[in-house]
C-alpha cells in the first residue's frame, strides 16, 4: 500500500492534480537586484568566437515533478520526485551515466492537518518535507510553498550530485551544469566547472551595455563580468554566448549566460571555452522547444532521468471528465 | 539478456507478435530466435509464461526531430556533422514474431520482459522440435545450423512430416548458379539417409538428373573446409559421399554410348544403360503422342493391341499367328494386316478398327523408336531400374540431361508411374522413396497445357504420402509453379531469391525485412518453413560431402564417344574382364550394327559368365551373301537409230 492509499484510508480525499507549475524547473531569479561589475575591459564588448573541439566533459542536469495525491480537507498533500545525473561523454562521443540520485517523497503542511491524517503520512511515508503555514492559508498559497520545497530539493540534489562528481572529476575533464554554478562554493570554486543558464530573469546591466549584451551576434561573447546579487551566493564570472543567430527570432534566442570560476584565468580561456560551448550547438537538442539555448549533452541527462521518473507523477492525458457508471 | 521488450499503444505486445530494443551494438539480426524471460520487469508479475520469437524486422533511429535539424546543426556540412562532440541517442528496435508460447493456453500478449539469445534448448522449445527429438521414437533429421550471436544450434525435420504420412514433400526455391538448391538437397539426402529413423522401414532415393553434370558424382567425394566438417559433426552427418549410388541413363542414337556425361572410363563401368522396348513404353504412349493422335478411335486401337496382342500368341484373322514383343514385330503385324486387308479384298476395317485409324497408330508408335532413339530400342532386350530390389539408403540418379524433351517426359513418366505401382503392392524393395526434380518451371508450370509429367507430380503431390512417394522438387520461381505442387509440400526452402519474385503475392506474409535478407542470402543458407515451425527459420547448411557436378567434370572430364566396335568392346570388356576387344571387333566385322546391338543388348540383359561366348550365340551364324546373278540383256525389238523420232 502507497502512502497516499494510506492517507486516503484515513480520510483524506483522493485527488489526481498536477499543477502547471509543476511540469519543470525554474530558475526564477528571487534573490536581490542582481548587477555586474566588468572584469574584462571598461565597457561591455562583443568577441567573436570560433567553434573549437570539446574537452573531455560531464554533465549535470535535473528534473522535479509534483503532484498533489489528497485534500486534508482544502490542505494539499503532494507527491514530489526529484531526480540528478552526471552523464560523462566518452570516446565515443556517447554519454553514460556516471553518477544519479533520486529522492520521492511527500510534501505536506504537517501541523494544520487532522491528527490521524498526519498519523497515517508520517507512519507510511519515510520522507516527509513540512511546509508552515499559518491557521487559515489559501490552499494556492500551499501550493507555491511546495513549489519552492520540491526547488529546493532538486537543487540540493544536484548541488551534492555535482560535488560528488568534482570529486573524481579527471585532470582534463569539465563538468557543465545545468543552471548557476553560485548555487555551490566547491562548484563556483572549480577551475573546470561550468554553469550554463538558458532563462534570463535576472539582467544584470542596463542602458547601452544591457542592449550590447542582448543583442550580440551569433558564435560573438561579450566581455566576462561578476556577477552580483540575485542568486549569486557564491561569487562567479559569467558572460554572455550567442548560440544561434537571433534575428527574426526574439532577443533572447539562443543566448546563454555562462558560470565559471571567478580567476584571471576564467578571463583569458573565455573565448577558448566559449568556442567548445559553440560547438556543441550540434546536435541540436530537438525537439524540445528550447533546443536553441539547450545544449544537447544536458537534453540528454533530462531525457534519461525523465525516462526514468515515475510514471504516474506525469499529468494524465485522459480526460478529467467526472467518472460515471460508479 | 540482450533486450527488453516494450510495448506502446501505438505498437502493442500482441500473442503473436512483439516488440523490443538492444543495445547498438548487438548480434541479433532478422531471422534470430530470441527469449522472453519471465518474471521479470512489470506487466508480467505472476504470468509465468516464457515466449520464443524470430526477429522478422529491425529499426533504427535516433531522437533527430526531422532531417532537417541535422542540416542545421551541421550547417549544411556534412563533414560538421560527423564531427559532432556528442552522438545522438539512437535505439535498435526489433519486431519478432511469436513461435511459441508456454503455456500455449491461455493464448496471451508478449508480457514486457527481459530478452535473450536462444540456447539449444531455446531452439528445440522454439520450434517444436522436442515433441519428435526427445520422444520415444526420435523422427527428427537435420536440416542444418540455426545461427545467431555465436551459437549454433541443429535445426530438425519431422520425417513423419518431411516423407509422410502426417505431411510430406519438399519445395526448394532460390536463383540459379548459388549452389543452394541442388547442394541442400544432396546435403539433406545424406541426412536422411543417416537419420531416418528404423522403425520407419528402409528409404531410398529416385533422382532425375536434369541439367548437366549436377547430380554425376554423388559418390565421389568433394573438397570439404574444416569448417564444413565441424558443421557435419555437429549435425551427426557422415562427411562422406553417398555409398550406394546407381546410375541410369539411355544409350545415344548409335545405341552403344551412353548418353551422360558420367563416361569417364574410371567411372562409367557403373552406368547401366536405360533402354525400353515396346512393352515397357506402350502404357505410356499417352506421354508420347499429343492430344491431335490420340482421339477415342486411337486410344481404342491402343487399348487393344495392349490388352490382345502385346505380350501374347495372336492371330491376325489372315492365317499369320504373331507374338509381339517389339517394335519389329510390331510393324510385321501391322505390315501382315494392311497385306491381308489388301490381298482378301475385304472392308476397310479389321476387327472393328478403320484402317485409317490402324495406320495412324502405326504411324505414331513406330515413330517413338526413332524420335527416342537410345531409349526405346526397336528390337532387343531392355534395361531398366531393379523394380522390386531398390536397396536401402541408395540413391538412383536417371541421368536424362541430354536427352530430348520428349524422351524426358517419357523416362519421368514411366519411372513415377513404376515406383507408384510398386509402392502400392509394397514390393519395391523399400518403404520410402523420395523423388528428386529440379526444373519444376519446366515439369509442372503454373500456366501451359496440361501435360502427362505434370499430371504424374500433382499426383505424387496429392496422394504420394499415403504410399511414402515423396516430391523432392526445385525451382527457381516458385511463383510459376503449379499451387497445388508447391501447396501441397509440407516443407518449403528458400535459398537466395530474385526480388521480382519475392513481390509475387505468395510472399506478401514475409516482412520487408526478410525479403531483403532472402534476396541477399549468401550461399550455404536457407529459409525453412515446416509444419512445426510457426515462422519461417534461417539455417545455414554444409556444403555436400560430394563431388560437385562441375568440379566433377574437371576432375572426371567426359570421354569423347568411341566408334562403334569400340563402344561394343568396351561394354562387353565391362561384362567380363576376360573378353579381349580385338576378339570382339573381329566377331562384329561385317556384321550389321542393328545385329551387334541386338546382340549386345541380351548380353547385359542376361550377363552371362562367359560374356563373349553368349555374344558370339546372339550374333548367329554369318550368312554368305549371294552373289547377284548375272543379267543376260535382252536386245531391243528394232535397233536404235540415229534417227530422232
Amino acid at each position: 500500500m502507497t502512502w497516499w492509499d494510506a492517507l486516503v484510508r484515513a480520510g483524506a480525499v483522493p485527488a489526481a492534480y498536477v499543477p502547471p507549475a509543476s511540469l519543470g524547473r525554474t530558475d526564477v531569479d528571487e534573490g536581490a537586484e542582481p548587477g555586474a561589475d566588468l572584469v574584462e575591459g571598461d565597457k561591455v564588448e562583443v568577441h567573436a568566437v570560433d567553434p573549437a573541439p570539446a574537452p573531455p566533459a560531464c554533465f549535470l542536469d535535473g528534473i522535479e515533478q509534483w503532484k498533489v495525491v489528497g485534500y486534508d480537507g482544502v490542505l494539499p498533500i503532494i507527491r514530489a520526485y526529484v531526480a540528478a545525473a552526471v552523464r560523462r561523454r566518452g570516446d565515443d562521443r556517447r554519454p553514460r551515466t556516471a553518477f544519479e540520485a533520486a529522492r520521492d517523497f511527500a510534501i505536506a503542511p504537517l501541523a494544520g492537518m487532522a491528527p490521524e491524517r498526519r498519523r497515517a503520512l508520517t507512519d507510511h511515508c519515510p520522507d516527509v518535507v513540512e511546509i508552515s503555514i499559518e491557521e487559515g492559508t489559501q490552499p494556492g498559497r500551499v501550493l507555491e510553498l511546495a513549489r519552492r520545497a520540491v526547488d529546493s530539493a532538486r537543487q540540493t540534489l544536484e548541488r551534492d550530485l555535482a560535488e560528488r562528481c568534482l570529486a573524481r572529476l579527471g585532470d582534463t575533464e569539465w563538468l557543465v551544469v545545468d543552471g548557476l554554478l553560485s548555487v555551490s562554493g566547491k562548484l563556483a570554486g572549480h577551475p573546470r566547472a561550468l554553469g550554463v543558464i538558458k532563462s534570463h530573469g535576472a539582467q544584470f546591466f542596463t542602458g547601452a551595455d544591457l542592449e550590447r549584451a542582448l543583442t550580440v551576434a551569433a558564435a560573438h561573447r561579450t566581455s566576462v563580468f561578476r556577477a552580483r546579487g540575485g542568486h549569486a551566493r557564491n561569487e562567479v564570472y559569467s558572460w554572455y554566448l550567442r548560440l544561434w543567430p537571433w534575428e527574426g527570432n526574439d532577443l533572447l534566442y539562443g543566448l546563454l549566460r555562462i558560470e565559471a570560476r571567478a580567476a584571471a584565468a576564467t578571463i583569458a580561456a573565455a573565448t577558448a571555452t566559449s568556442g567548445w560551448l559553440l560547438a556543441e550547438r550540434a546536435p541540436i537538442a530537438t525537439p524540445d522547444v528550447r533546443w536553441d539555448r539547450l545544449l544537447y549533452p544536458i537534453h540528454d541527462v533530462e531525457t534519461y532521468l525523465r525516462a526514468r521518473a515515475p510514471r504516474d507523477l506525469l499529468a494524465s492525458r485522459a480526460s478529467r471528465l467526472p467518472r460515471t457508471g460508479t | 539478456m540482450i533486450g527488453r521488450v516494450v510495448a506502446t499503444e501505438l505498437k502493442p505486445s500482441t500473442p503473436h507478435q512483439f516488440h523490443f530494443w538492444t543495445a547498438n551494438e548487438t548480434s541479433i539480426g532478422i531471422g534470430a530466435i530470441v527469449r522472453v524471460g519471465q518474471g521479470v520487469g512489470s506487466g508480467d508479475v505472476g504470468s509465468g509464461r516464457t515466449v520464443y520469437g524470430v526477429v522478422t524486422d529491425g529499426f533504427a533511429y535516433s531522437d533527430l526531430a526531422t532531417p532537417l535539424h541535422d542540416v542545421i546543426g551541421a550547417e549544411g556540412d556534412p563533414a560538421k556533422a560527423a564531427a559532432a562532440p556528442t552522438v545522438r541517442q539512437e535505439i535498435r528496435y526489433w519486431t519478432a514474431a511469436v513461435l511459441r508460447q508456454i503455456p500455449e493456453e491461455p493464448l496471451q500478449p508478449v508480457p514486457l520482459g527481459h530478452v535473450f539469445v536462444a540456447s539449444d534448448i531455446d531452439v528445440a522449445q522454439a520450434l517444436r522440435m522436442d515433441g519428435y527429438l526427445h520422444s520415444a521414437a526420435p523422427t527428427a533429421i537435420p536440416i542444418g545450423l540455426y545461427t545467431s550471436g555465436g551459437l549454433e544450434a541443429p535445426v530438425y525435420l519431422d520425417a513423419d512430416f518431411l516423407l509422410g504420412p502426417e505431411a510430406a514433400h519438399l519445395n526448394i526455391s532460390g536463383v540459379s548458379g548459388l549452389a543452394t538448391k541442388t547442394s541442400a538437397v544432396e546435403f539433406l539426402l545424406a541426412s536422411m539417409f543417416r537419420h531416418f529413423p528404423a522403425h520407419k522401414g528402409k528409404v531410398a532415393a529416385v533422382c532425375f538428373n536434369v541439367k548437366g553434370p549436377d547430380l554425376c558424382f554423388l559418390d565421389q567425394p568433394g573438397d570439404l573446409s574444416d569448417e564444413d566438417r565441424r558443421r557435419y559433426e555437429r549435425l551427426d552427418v557422415p562427411a562422406t559421399p553417398f555409398e550406394r549410388v546407381h546410375y541410369f541413363a539411355p544409350l545415344k542414337a548409335d545405341g552403344v554410348n551412353l548418353n551422360t556425361l558420367r563416361t569417364h572410363p574410371e567411372l562409367v563401368d557403373d552406368v547401366t544403360p536405360l533402354t525400353w522396348g515396346l512393352q515397357e513404353v506402350v502404357d505410356y504412349a499417352e506421354v508420347l503422342l499429343n492430344r491431335d493422335d490420340i482421339d477415342a478411335k486411337a486410344d481404342a486401337f491402343i487399348d487393344f493391341l495392349r490388352d490382345r496382342v502385346l505380350g501374347k500368341s495372336f492371330d491376325d484373322g489372315f492365317g499369320n499367328s504373331h507374338d509381339v514383343g517389339t517394335f519389329a514385330d510390331l510393324e510385321r503385324l501391322f505390315r501382315d494386316i494392311f497385306d491381308g486387308l489388301e490381298t482378301s479384298g475385304r472392308s476397310d476395317t479389321w476387327r472393328t478398327h478403320h484402317i485409317a485409324t490402324m495406320r495412324k497408330v502405326r504411324n505414331r508408335l513406330l515413330n517413338i523408336s526413332t524420335r527416342c532413339k537410345g531409349l526405346v530400342t526397336d528390337d532387343g532386350p531392355t534395361s531398366d531400374l531393379p523394380w522390386g530390389a531398390f536397396a536401402d539408403r541408395a540413391v538412383y540418379v536417371i541421368d536424362v540431361a541430354n536427352v530430348d524433351p520428349l524422351g524426358q517426359d517419357l523416362v519421368f513418366a514411366r519411372c513415377v508411374s513404376k515406383l507408384r505401382e510398386h509402392l502400392e503392392r509394397r514390393d519395391l524393395g523399400v518403404d520410402a522413396v523420395v523423388v528428386f526434380v529440379d526444373e519444376l518451371n519446366k515439369y509442372a508450370p503454373g500456366d501451359g497445357p496440361e501435360t502427362y509429367v505434370k499430371k504424374m507430380l500433382l499426383d505424387i503431390s496429392e496422394r504420394g504420402r499415403y504410399l511414402g512417394l515423396v516430391l523432392f522438387g526445385a525451382e527457381q520461381f516458385r511463383s510459376q509453379v503449379h499451387r497445388r505442387v508447391v501447396g501441397n509440400a509440407g516443407t518449403q526452402v528458400f535459398g537466395r531469391m530474385d526480388m521480382d519474385e519475392l513481390a509475387t503475392p505468395g510472399y506478401q506474409v514475409l516482412s520487408p525485412a526478410t525479403k531483403i535478407k532472402l534476396a541477399t542470402l549468401p550461399v550455404g543458407e536457407l529459409m525453412v518453413r515446416h509444419p512445426h515451425f510457426t515462422q519461417p527459420i534461417f539455417v545455414r547448411f554444409p556444403k555436400p560431402p560430394v563431388l560437385r557436378g562441375r568440379d566433377g567434370m574437371e576432375r572426371f572430364p567426359a570421354a569423347v564417344d568411341l566408334p562403334f566396335e569400340d563402344a561394343v568392346a568396351r561394354q562387353l570388356v565391362q561384362l567380363d574382364r576376360r573378353v579381349r576387344p580385338n576378339q570382339v571387333k573381329d566377331l562384329i566385322a561385317d556384321r550389321t550394327e542393328e545385329d551387334v546391338r541386338r546382340a549386345l543388348a541380351a548380353v547385359r540383359q542376361k550377363r552371362p559368365e562367359d560374356a563373349l561366348a553368349y555374344f558370339r550365340k546372339q550374333l548367329g551364324g554369318r550368312v554368305a551373301v549371294d552373289a547377284p546373278r548375272e543379267r543376260r540383256a535382252v536386245p531391243p525389238l528394232n535397233p536404235i537409230t540415229d534417227e530422232p523420232y
